[in-house]
């Protein structure tokens, strides 16, 4: 059994995050919260840290005056706090939805034009084949605005399977993402924690 | 008909202590089920393969400790077969957890004589996800000025020449969810054509299929099979080739409460049916 006093912090968490699996309780929720606490602490110092070097120090070391306008537009944000000005806080929003909106406009490049490209295929291959005709009738389940003859209906149908099975497959691997994390935490209990299971 | 009704009624707790022991057993005695590597890991360890010695790889750490488990052990692997072949590794993080993990590998490194500073680096942690991105593509420095240690970034040996993205011969991204390959792509290998390569939790890997198929990722891995899989194609084995067992296991458990619990489903209402 381990006599590092940090994994048997970590041992104690994890069984108390575990106690959960039988019924919600005060252990866990204690845990829980602490977990959260923990989790913001550490972000902050993190924040902190970054502002510092990306703005603080070229600011005061280095003379950049351009630092005072992320500087500022951050302080502007607590205006939120703060009754009658608490409006003032949506021009950094603003700012920030601005820039995020300008961002995203690659994504016609990258997640339209390019994805549309991928579907210009050959059909020369099975392979090639379900993408094309999994494409263009999960599609077609989305297309409302047009007469819902048979050809329509019964590409939409078959789009109806195609997102099902796409659906089964997101299913599939969150339950592998899941039971990964259980390994996981035995792997730590009964590897780091108690010697059970040979490194 | 009754068994099925207690079969249908089966207390959530007792599915919890068989899905434990079927994980936990094969981990104990592991059985060495086979399993092969798949094309698109050896996509992946083709694309690290190929790099000549001194080449200069970034790893992007965005993974959160939650999904760290399905993701950490392919950095890992990825990492170690950066350092067998004598690459030099840049690390970065647009999450805040990033940092940590990448320190944790560079010190197993630093404990096998490789050198900080001139085989590897930790620039830390950057924050605005993609707008740090786009900061980073084109100019490395700007969200990064200093790395974890307290050392000026462009100061140190392993970054000499590096400036953009596109210094890079080739960048990994290691993902939970935002930022991801998605922000990478749309920040830095549309823009730099820098070969882009990721890592992602297995929830992810359906969605980031898609860009693996039309060629803006050069490879793919997702979850702990592919970690797995990629020291089984390094020939060394690791944690990720040990929990391959449990994996197994724990999905047999799973397909068996599903099968069972649509049989008692059925049964219960073609009883109700009959009534």
């Amino acid at each position: 059994m381990s006599t590092d006093l940090g994994v048997w912090v970590a041992a104690i968490c994890t069984l108390a995050m575990f106690t959960f699996l039988y019924k919600d309780n005060t252990v866990f929720r204690t845990f829980q919260h602490l977990y959260v606490g923990v989790a913001a602490g550490y972000g902050i110092v993190f924040q902190y840290k970054s502002i510092k070097n990306i703005a603080w120090d070229p600011l005061t070391k280095k003379g950049d005056m351009l630092m005072l306008v992320p500087i500022i537009l951050g302080l502007l944000m607590f205006t939120r706090f703060i009754k009658g000005y608490s409006w003032i806080s949506r021009w950094p929003i603003a700012f920030l939805i601005g820039l995020g909106a300008a961002l995203s406009m690659k994504a016609i490049e990258t997640d339209f034009v390019r994805q549309i490209q991928a579907t210009l295929i050959p059909w020369n291959s099975i392979d090639n084949i379900v993408i094309i005709v999994g494409t263009v009738t999960a599609l077609t389940y989305f297309y409302f605005t047009v007469k819902q003859n048979s050809l329509v209906k019964g590409a939409s149908t078959v789009g109806r399977y195609v997102l099902m099975m796409t659906f089964g497959a997101s299913f599939g691997n969150g339950v592998m993402g899941r039971i990964s994390l259980l390994i996981s935490r035995f792997q730590f209990l009964f590897t780091d924690w108690i010697y059970i299971i040979k490194k | 008909m009754d068994f099925l009704m207690k079969l249908g009624n089966t207390d959530r707790r007792i599915l919890y202590i068989i899905l434990a022991l079927a994980v936990l057993m094969p981990l104990i005695s592991p059985m060495g089920l086979p399993f092969r590597v798949s094309p698109w890991t050896e996509k992946f360890y083709g694309a690290v393969e190929k790099l000549q010695a001194g080449d200069i790889m970034l790893m992007s750490i965005d993974y959160s400790i939650g999904g760290a488990p399905d993701v950490h052990p392919q950095a890992e692997a990825i990492f170690k077969h950066a350092m067998r072949k004598n690459l030099k590794v840049v690390f970065v993080a647009f999450v805040t957890e990033g940092v940590e993990f990448g320190n944790q590998m560079i010190i197993a490194a630093e404990a096998t004589g490789k050198k900080y500073g001139q085989d590897f680096v930790n620039l830390g942690f950057a924050p605005g996800v993609e707008v740090a991105i786009s900061a980073f593509g084109q100019d490395i420095y700007k969200p990064f000025p200093k790395d974890v240690r307290g050392n000026v970034a462009q100061d140190l040996p392993i970054m000499k020449g590096l400036k953009t993205a596109a210094d890079f011969k080739l960048i990994t991204e290691y993902a939970t969810g935002i930022p991801g390959p998605a922000e990478w792509i749309r920040q830095v290998q549309t823009r730099y054509k820098t070969p882009l390569a990721c890592g992602v939790v297995t929830m992810m890997g359906p969605q980031t299929e898609a860009y693996y198929q039309s060629g803006q990722l050069v490879a793919l891995l997702s979850g702990l099979r592919s970690a797995a899989e990629y020291e089984v194609a390094m020939k060394a084995p690791g944690s990720a080739t040990a929990a391959m067992d449990a994996q197994s296991m724990g999905h047999i458990a799973l397909v068996l409460f599903v099968v069972l619990g649509n049989i008692a489903y059925f049964g219960e209402k073609s009883k109700k049916g009959r009534r």
